[in-house]
């Protein structure tokens, strides 16, 4: 017996167990509602809630989060590790930043920059920004001495070692760090649409949530759940099809 | 063929012990009908070239591999798992890096619940015997390859097993550690009348060691001879210079040698089918 | 044992702080003299950023009055409870997932996916099942620190050498003595790692759900000074949070790194 059917047979049964429990009034319907209504809801909150244009909304928060955490991060590691000293100092104050809980700052984000996408994508930002510069340092310092020694033995200058031998290997380390913080980015942009009420999915759960639609609520879930899984699988398969490289 | 000795005084036998395993490119035996039996204070070796199936056979009678045909029994009683008079010691290294030296040796005896003074007593007088008193206190990370397979060998001593049974402890070590562990695993043997079964493929180990020494063939590994081995007890390293030791050693090697060069055969066979194709 | 030749170089003159704390202590100055200049610039809204002085004295404020402990208390309260439910039932699923390969092949991409996904999402139902107090916060924070521990363990069961298994089944060790004397040692390396980051993630789904909905707590404290705009105050209470949250992941990681100095 297939164990990936096992997973997806248990799913199922769980979730008729549930509809069971709540239809014999086990559990109140107004508390869970049944898995069958909750399906259900799926046509009416695409339409009448426009998914379609929420999720436009929330990816394109994420993109421009991500260009700008992937152009400061990137260059901001390069000079990191360009200058030693830069890095010795630093270095520990950015592995900091990423243990330290930065979302908790969206209201002062809020003040500073107003109830809008640009705080969103602000918090987004900094909260991905650690971990594309310490991956990139990481894969900057780890390029293999006898890549490093070959471009010394065709006396390259600085600018070509580094573009030539240094960046390409370590591309794909960076690209690890930029997958992390793409991925720190959205839950961080969903979780903030959600908080400040304003945006595309984040915002939805929490409009459907405050109108008690309970069937839509537990939809617009599934809904993010749906597409932060889809997104997390296809930055995997960008990155094994970057690793081949290697 | 099988030693006619009676296995009435025996403490160990393994009868008609037949292991297949399922393979890629189909099943293979890795033993077939292997029957031996070990006397109370004996000293076997079971020696093979690799691939006889001598390390599958020590997990059969370890009770760590259930799918075999044939009956092992331990004083008369038939083994389903591993049996409290059995006392294992593996080829890898098994201390555990998280416990002192005592910690570790003293583990058999934790899992019975022993109080932990006797424990610590116990565990030290374990220790001692295999030499390694004043490092109690150390940690498996700051001992040497040789030190660890020793505190290894304590902590399956701490259990007092009836039979001792070794999967070649010290085939990690270089030859001059070898030849002096091996002394210490005789003085500690001779000491104390320890039942062992040791598998090896070191002819000078085996000889060496050993009161008798069950020599296998290459897969499908079956009992090609027994040898006795009678060179005088009390036996140190020093043992290795002399004539007899010598003799006994080509015999055996003159067994080995045409098992193993089967064995060669069989691989460079498999590399090709399997590699040559990719070129 | 092998021991590492440290390389050392000898200065001629040693100076008396080196160009790194320089260096720090120069960034440092020159960020605190911009924050204090466009404190006074008036270039900003009035107080987005206030002068260094103010926030100073908001700090004292805040450290200084009961109040500020008592809701520190009811959050670690709901962090260390989160922390707990989460942690235990992540290391039992772990463990279990990591000892059988089939349930892991039919479950484990489950966690693995759904991971990454930001909790607070689900602050709605846990307000439906257990309510506005406490509880629907630690049912948060306990959701979210799940999941890395869980994976963590998993694959920590996965990587302890077998040959340690096999020690353990051959001394006939009960399955509660594997767990106990050979998994779990053998595993502490993952275990610290994956309640660093349950700690991490426990602790921002805990306070983001107390800035939405609550009336206790440091995430309450931090949303009310922003609805009554009190600034200092607000920026006084992210320093102490952050200060609070870097010094309990490097506690813990500690607590993992110090073992290291007796093993390999």
């Amino acid at each position: 017996m297939s164990p990936a059917l096992v997973g997806v047979g248990a799913l199922l049964v769980a979730l008729l167990i549930v509809e069971l429990l709540i239809q014999l009034n086990f559990i109140s319907r107004f508390i869970v509602p049944p898995p069958s209504e909750i399906v259900g809801s799926f046509g009416r909150v695409i339409v009448e809630e426009h998914v379609f244009s929420r999720f436009l909304l929330t990816l394109g928060e994420c993109l421009t989060a991500g260009v700008m955490l992937t152009v400061f991060g990137i260059a901001g590691g390069v000079l990191m590790h360009r200058f030693r000293l830069l890095q010795q100092a630093c270095e520990t104050w950015v592995a900091a930043m990423a243990a330290a809980p930065l979302v908790l700052a969206y209201p002062l984000f809020m003040v500073i920059f107003g109830r809008n996408a640009w705080t969103i994508i602000m918090m987004g930002f900094f909260a991905a920004l650690p971990p594309v510069i310490l991956k990139t340092i990481e894969g900057m310092a780890n390029t293999r001495k006898v890549l490093v020694n070959v471009g010394r033995s065709f006396n390259l200058t600085p600018t070509q070692q580094f573009w030539k031998i240094m960046f390409p290997a370590a591309l794909p380390t960076i690209f690890v760090g930029v997958r992390l913080g793409l991925i720190f980015a959205l839950i961080n942009i969903v979780g903030v649409e959600f908080l400040i009420n304003y945006g595309g999915l984040g915002q939805l759960i929490n409009d459907l949530a405050e109108r008690y639609d309970l069937a839509g609520t537990y939809a617009a879930i599934c809904f993010v759940i749906l597409v932060s899984v889809l997104f997390f699988m296809t930055l995997e398969k960008a990155e094994r099809w970057l690793r081949p490289i290697d | 063929m099988p030693s006619n000795a009676s296995a009435n005084d025996a403490i160990l036998v393994a009868d008609d012990i037949v292991v297949r395993f399922e393979t890629p490119e189909g099943p293979i035996t890795a033993v077939d009908n292997v029957s031996l039996m070990v006397r109370p204070g004996e000293f076997l070796s079971v020696i093979g070239p690799s691939g006889c199936g001598k390390s599958t056979l020590f997990n059969v009678i370890g009770g760590l591999l259930a799918e075999h045909q044939g009956v092992v029994t331990v004083a008369g009683e038939t083994i389903s798992g591993p049996h409290k008079s059995i006392g294992m010691v593996f080829q890898e290294e098994s201390t555990f890096p998280w416990r002192t030296v005592t910690d570790n040796v003293g583990f058999p005896l934790e899992l019975v619940g022993m109080p932990k003074a006797q424990r610590i007593d116990r565990a030290r007088h374990f220790i001692k015997m295999v030499g390694l008193d004043g490092f109690e206190n150390r940690y498996p990370g700051e001992l040497s390859g040789g030190m660890r397979q020793r505190v290894s060998l304590a902590r399956t001593l701490a259990s007092e097993p009836k039979i001792l049974l070794m999967d070649e402890p010290f085939a990690a070590l270089d030859e001059q550690t070898r030849l002096l562990l091996g002394d210490k695993v005789l003085q500690i043997q001779q000491q104390l009348k320890q039942t062992t079964l040791l598998i090896t493929h070191n002819i000078t180990e085996a000889v060496q060691m050993s009161d008798r020494i069950l020599v296998m063939t290459y897969r499908p590994g079956k009992v090609k001879r027994i040898v006795d081995i009678n060179l005088p007890r009390p036996r140190t390293s020093e043992i290795v210079g002399s004539e007899a030791f010598g003799r006994y050693v080509a015999q055996i090697w003159s067994d080995l040698r045409e098992e193993a060069s089967r064995g060669m055969q069989d691989e460079e066979k498999h590399a090709l089918e399997h590699h040559g194709a990719a070129s | 044992m092998a021991t590492t030749d440290r390389l050392t170089r000898s200065v001629a003159a040693e100076p008396l702080v080196s160009p790194v704390t320089l260096l720090r202590i120069a960034i440092i100055l020159a960020v605190l003299a911009i924050w204090e200049f466009l404190a006074h610039s008036g270039l900003l809204y009035r107080d987005v950023v206030p002068s260094l002085f103010a926030i100073g004295r908001a700090l004292y404020d805040l450290l200084s009055h009961g109040d500020y402990y008592f809701n520190l208390g009811v959050t670690a309260a709901e962090i260390g409870t989160a922390l707990l439910i989460g942690g235990l039932s992540g290391v039992a699923v772990g463990i279990l997932l990591g000892a059988n390969r089939f349930l892991s092949k039919a479950f484990e991409s489950y966690l693995y996916y759904l991971g990454p996904t930001p909790k607070i999402i689900f602050f709605p139902i846990m307000i439906m099942w257990f309510g506005v107090g406490p509880g629907s916060k630690i049912a948060l924070g306990t959701l979210s620190c799940f999941f890395p521990v869980a994976l963590s363990v998993a694959a920590g069961m996965r990587q302890i050498d077998k040959v340690l298994i096999r020690v353990g089944k051959s001394f006939r060790a009960s399955t509660w003595q594997m767990i106990t004397k050979i998994y779990l040692p053998a595993m502490r390396h993952p275990i610290i790692n994956g309640v660093r980051l349950g700690l991490g993630v426990a602790l921002i789904g805990t306070l983001l759900a107390e800035t939405k909905l609550s009336n206790k707590g440091i995430g309450f404290l931090i949303i009310n000074a922003y609805s009554t705009f009190d600034m200092p105050r607000m920026y006084a209470m992210l320093i102490v949070l952050f200060v609070l949250a870097v010094g309990a992941n490097a506690l813990v990681g500690r607590l993992g790194g110090l073992e290291d100095i007796k093993r390999t």
